[in-house]
């Protein structure tokens, strides 16, 4: 019984730093994921996973190094498994599909129409290393040396991967834009 | 053409994209147990943070149960029913697999009734990865070929699901949950046949393997009761 108390408080200590990690990476992760899978259900389903999966562990190993770049490798794999059952799993009877619009609304159209929609379809069409070192480093704002550090590069190979990265996606904008004119 | 600048600046503004607030508090409460501080006295600030925290807990969980898939608290749903599954050991898991892959028909039958379109597709697939789930817990048991319950429960969701299907006037795929059928029911066979049997018995497996050679293993599987009495 002595033992129970001092329990208790470690976990809620832990909960609590956990609850730091949490506030300061829900938006970022929410927005890797967001940015790869373009549906805000499944990038809450798989976000909600994430930093379920990250509290389990941290509960174990509350020294986690860096705890943002544990998450984001817990999203990547998530989005990969995500990827990998819908393709397993997809649903194949074509009778279905007109009782879904197939049409997007509106709103939806608006979106895709403008200039940040298409960038933010390019960016979900790039290879997956290109989505997340341009992630990283223009919307998280993180240095090279840590975007190479959790890319398990060299900073050297990361820079030319981001170099490569935005030429795929500025290619990728200027064909779509040939093809719209 | 956008200059590599216009380019930076136009990914600066996807930060715009952002979690709903309410999502955010209420996937952090079901995670860790907490809610957002706000209290009325600061004498009772613990008591109260507690019995709130405890309402609002059990709350989003009591709301969360009606939930379907597309539904906003759907993720606080699954996010309960995967905590559960961690205390299920080895030998219930058919069973609670079963049981996951009846409650996806159900939300899927719901959605189907209440004509949310837009909701069918993940919902499918949220049946398709539980029957997929029924599959693999199916595989790792041994001896299940004999567990009457689990098999009569896996015959009736797929009657739900057949009766679903012509709902929707459409199938759906589970091809790892078909495989289960053949292997169980090839399993029946095999281990009936070691066994000494009556003579109605005798009839009823030879049945049994008559439908086996006709790919018609489900009802293999119905005929299990009256082998097993």
């Amino acid at each position: 019984m002595s033992y129970f108390f001092p329990i208790i408080i470690i976990m809620a200590n832990y909960r609590k730093e956990f609850s730091k990690i949490y506030d300061q990476c829900i938006n970022k992760i929410y927005r890797f994921i967001f940015l790869k899978v373009s549906s805000e259900e499944i990038a809450q389903d798989l976000c909600s996973e994430t930093f379920l999966k990250g509290w389990e562990a941290y509960k174990n190993n509350p020294k986690i190094k860096n705890p943002s770049a544990f998450l984001y490798r817990i999203a990547r794999n998530l989005v990969i498994d995500y990827y990998r059952a819908k393709g397993r799993t997809q649903f194949v009877s074509p009778e279905v599909v007109p009782i879904i619009d197939p049409n997007p609304g509106l709103e939806e159209k608006a979106v895709l129409n403008s200039d940040l929609g298409q960038v933010k379809a390019v960016l979900a069409d790039l290879k997956e290393d290109y989505q997340n070192v341009i992630v990283w480093h223009y919307l998280d704002d993180l240095p090279i040396p840590k975007v190479a550090e959790m890319m398990d590069k060299t900073e050297e190979t990361t820079r030319v991967t981001l170099h490569r990265a935005l030429k795929a996606l500025k290619e990728e904008l200027d064909k779509r834009e040939v093809k719209e004119v | 053409m956008v200059t590599e600048k216009e380019l930076i600046s136009k990914l600066k503004e996807l930060r715009q994209i952002k979690p709903e607030k309410e999502w955010v508090s209420l996937a952090k409460t079901s995670i860790l147990g907490e809610t957002p501080g706000f209290y009325l006295f600061p004498y009772f600030r613990p008591a109260l943070a507690g019995l709130v925290s405890v309402l609002i807990f059990f709350g989003v969980f009591a709301f969360s149960q009606n939930a379907v898939p597309g539904d906003f608290l759907y993720s606080v749903k699954k996010i309960k029913e995967r905590s559960q599954s961690f205390f299920v050991s080895e030998q219930e898991r058919p069973q609670a697999s079963l049981e996951s892959a009846q409650k996806r028909l159900k939300e899927l039958t719901k959605i189907a009734e209440t004509n949310q379109g837009k909701k069918l597709p993940q919902a499918i697939n949220e049946f398709q990865a539980s029957a997929s789930e029924v599959a693999k817990s199916f595989s790792k048991t041994e001896g299940i070929g004999s567990n009457s319950e689990a098999i009569k429960k896996i015959v009736e969701l797929d009657k739900n699901k057949q009766i679903l299907e012509q709902t929707l006037a459409t199938k759906i795929e589970t091809e790892e949950l078909d495989n289960t059928y053949k292997n169980l029911a090839e399993y029946l066979i095999s281990d009936f046949g070691t066994r000494t049997l009556t003579e109605d018995k005798e009839e009823v497996l030879s049945q049994m393997k008559e439908l086996a050679k006709q790919e018609k293993y489900l009802e293999v599987l119905e005929l299990l009761p009256l082998i097993n009495e």
